[in-house]
């Protein structure tokens, strides 16, 4: 009798396990959102009641760990959604590392369930939401259903993500990349920043004579390596090495590329030594915490250089990526956007649409300027004396600009393709390739690939 | 008991919940894979059927495929050696012990039931050139390499790291399945051979080496087809960097799948896993002879 009651408890225990294991998760207060099933962390700021409509918004950082200006921000933006429409709509967050989360953004989206609300680059990932119609077009929302909100945005800012005329994301701030110097190193080591490419190397061996790490980048986070690429690709080429590639009347093999990718290997030995193993957020580190001269970054970097090291911020100096003796046009820049995509498949347009107007709304773009440093994507008016000062300086070389590109990986053929260029980089970097053979291994993909 | 499983129908509800279990949860799955393989297939999109093109890709083009397959034959070499080696050297010194067994015992074996995901982030902080050893190294003067990033050498430093962080990790894992064979080894076996003679060192190899042996099987086909599809701890520690330097086969196959939605190239390298898998295990099957003996 004692036997088959301890039986009957161990069957009725693995039978409980095992259901339990079974159950779908509905509480939202740490983890997951209803009916789906997670691969990241998801977080909310506060606590639905059960009753609003709700919905997920996938982004590329942690909101609580962060010590990003622009996350908290976007952490505000959510805990005010929430509390604004509270009893109405509620949104939960899935959270990853910038690293993960196209992997895990493309896993959900296999899965069938792509996330309500996701941040998005410009480029071939954006392209293949759209191709494939994971992607809303807001279009006829934002020129019809709201065009009061469709006329608050800057021109132009939709150029990057309007697709055959149909606008498929909405962006929430705008970076330009640049160089930013620590001016206590460059007085120590006596030079000023540089206009050319030669001056560069020049102001990069007096750093490294005065005992500090003249660049520092991350070759491990490929696109940190791939944008100082990117740069010296339209120095030596211009706009015409980017359509050429784009419309097939370019090779990789061309001089300008060899002549770029040659710049870079020369440019790459003032890294740092640990550029090679650094992420990203070890390489920004290694320069808000005074151990590098420069770095090489987008004005996104702002944000997590003064929120991690507030009294930097007096020290960092911003100048525009040297030009290349002989080369093309100097003054044009690297931007990209920040972008919202709203699921085609949601089942609350109206909650997306509300928590789209949150994110670049007045509040949020004023914050996105005076206190993250990002340029607004609103034509809202922007006290600059509080905001952070190397946005100033950004915008003082913006307005030299005349032109702009996107990131190289983000605007070739597709996301492959762009992490051939970045590996090709890499590869040129690490000196297990030459400027001739990186380029031919881009053009041996284009070729198998692209312009089959 | 034994009329019960003479007839036909008992077997049969004995055996369907495991039977549509399986069905269901590997063999549906295995086929559709292997279709998914001779097709060209972005998830999103329909299979379009193109042959063997995607092993032919595989094959002549994917350089990562080369890197992978070579680290995943290092991987599998190095820990089949280190772990069956030392995990049975653990195992036989652990049973010829008294005192502390089972404290040694747990201590071992503890890496295995922890997470590979805390484990790889745990050893990828102690391998950070700016944490972790090479601080400690800088301490007495010591410039340590980058242990993570260091892509020279037909085997690049950072897979003989991961390799080293598995066997930390798994021997454990060998020693017990090992621990379990040597225990159920009859002491009168052992007296019989100390009769007749023969020391300690002679006794593991005349007596428990030639009965463990099927243990042995087991353990080195876990261990290769383990080693094969190893994922966690290199994706955790390096992702398949610097430069897909230390992809594997799995976190290749990862990469394409989710990364670039390129589900029927993935699934191709999926195949090329699973018969390796079962290569290797019927090669371990038919070189190790086993004789009956009595325990």
């Amino acid at each position: 009798m004692k036997k088959k009651f301890i039986l009957a408890l161990l069957s009725t225990s693995i039978l409980t396990t095992l259901l339990g294991g079974c159950k779908v998760s509905t509480d939202t207060g740490s983890n997951a959102s209803n009916g789906k099933t997670e691969t990241a962390a998801t977080e909310t700021t506060s606590e639905a009641t059960g009753n609003e409509e709700e919905i997920t918004w996938m982004f590329w950082d942690d909101l609580n760990a962060t010590e990003d200006l622009i996350t908290k921000g976007y952490k505000d933006v959510i805990d005010r959604f929430n509390e604004e429409y509270k009893g109405k709509y509620h949104v939960n967050v899935i959270t990853t590392n910038l690293e993960e989360y196209d992997t895990k953004l493309n896993a959900l989206v296999a899965a069938n369930n792509t996330p309500d609300v996701f941040i998005c680059n410009p480029g071939p990932n954006l392209t293949q939401y759209v191709e494939s119609g994971v992607a809303q077009d807001l279009t006829d929302i934002l020129k019809n259903e709201e065009s009061e909100w469709y006329g608050t945005f800057n021109d132009g800012i939709f150029e990057r993500i309007t697709y055959d005329d149909k606008i498929m994301a909405i962006p929430t701030c705008f970076a330009a990349a640049c160089v930013f110097y620590n001016t206590e190193i460059f007085d120590k080591a006596g030079v000023q920043p540089p206009e050319t490419f030669d001056e560069m190397l020049d102001v990069c061996q007096k750093i490294k004579d005065a005992g500090y790490a003249p660049i520092s980048c991350s070759a491990s986070t490929a696109w940190c390596l791939s944008m100082v690429a990117g740069y010296l690709c339209d120095r030596e080429g211009g706009p015409d090495n980017l359509e050429g590639i784009t419309n097939g009347t370019l090779d990789w093999t061309s001089e300008s590329f060899v002549k770029a990718a040659t710049d870079l290997k020369e440019l790459s030995q003032y890294f740092q030594e640990t550029a090679v193993g650094d992420s990203n957020d070890q390489a920004t580190a290694n320069f808000y915490n005074g151990e590098a001269g420069m770095l090489v970054q987008g004005s996104w970097a702002i944000g997590q250089i003064n929120g991690n090291n507030p009294e930097f911020e007096d020290k960092c100096g911003v100048f525009r990526f040297p030009a290349i003796e002989g080369g093309a046009d100097p003054n044009r820049m690297i931007v990209k956007t920040d972008n919202l995509v709203m699921s085609s498949k949601t089942e609350h347009k109206d909650a997306c649409i509300a928590l789209m107007k949150e994110f670049t709304n007045e509040t949020s773009q004023k914050y996105v300027a005076e206190i993250g440093g990002k340029i607004p994507v609103t034509n809202v008016e922007i006290d600059y004396s509080k905001a952070p000062k190397q946005l100033s300086y950004i915008q003082d070389i913006l307005k030299d600009t005349t032109g702009t590109f996107g990131f190289y990986n983000e605007s070739l053929a597709s996301v492959e393709a762009g992490d051939t260029f970045d590996n090709a980089m890499v590869e040129v970097f690490l000196g297990s390739a030459t400027p001739e053979q990186a380029v031919q291994k881009i053009q041996d993909y284009y070729d198998k690939n692209v312009r089959k | 008991m034994d009329k019960l499983l003479r007839n036909k129908k008992a077997i049969a509800v004995f055996i369907a919940p495991a039977f549509i279990l399986f069905t269901l949860v590997l063999f549906i799955p295995v086929i559709q894979v292997v279709y998914y393989s001779f097709c060209e297939y972005g998830s999103l999109t329909k299979p379009e059927f193109i042959g063997f093109d995607n092993y032919i890709k595989l094959f002549t083009e994917d350089q990562t495929m080369l890197i992978a397959l070579k680290n995943s034959f290092f991987f599998m070499i190095f820990s089949v050696i280190s772990q069956q080696i030392i995990g049975l050297l653990l195992a036989v010194l652990l049973t010829n012990i008294k005192k502390g067994r089972n404290f040694f015992k747990n201590i071992y074996y503890l890496p295995c039931v922890l997470s590979s995901a805390a484990l790889g982030l745990l050893w990828a902080f102690l391998f950070n050139p700016k944490m972790g050893i090479n601080q400690i190294l800088a301490t007495v003067g010591i410039k340590g390499p980058l242990w993570l990033s260091d892509v020279s050498g037909f085997i690049c430093l950072p897979m003989w790291v991961i390799a080293f962080v598995a066997l930390w990790q798994y021997v454990g894992q060998n020693m017990m399945l090992y621990m379990a064979q040597i225990m159920n080894i009859s002491t009168d076996i052992y007296e019989a051979s100390y009769i007749d003679g023969a020391s300690k060192v002679k006794a593991f190899f005349y007596v428990t080496l030639p009965l463990i042996k099927p243990m042995m099987i087991t353990s080195i086909s876990l261990n290769c087809i383990g080693s094969l599809k190893f994922f966690d701890l290199v994706y955790n520690m390096t992702q398949g960097g610097p430069n897909h330097n230390s992809e594997v086969l799995a976190t290749h196959l990862y990469q394409q799948g989710f990364k670039y939605f390129k589900y029927g190239y993935s699934s191709a390298i999926a195949v090329i896993l699973l018969i390796l898998c079962l290569l290797v295990t019927f090669i371990i099957n038919k070189c190790i002879k086993i004789d009956n003996y009595e325990m």
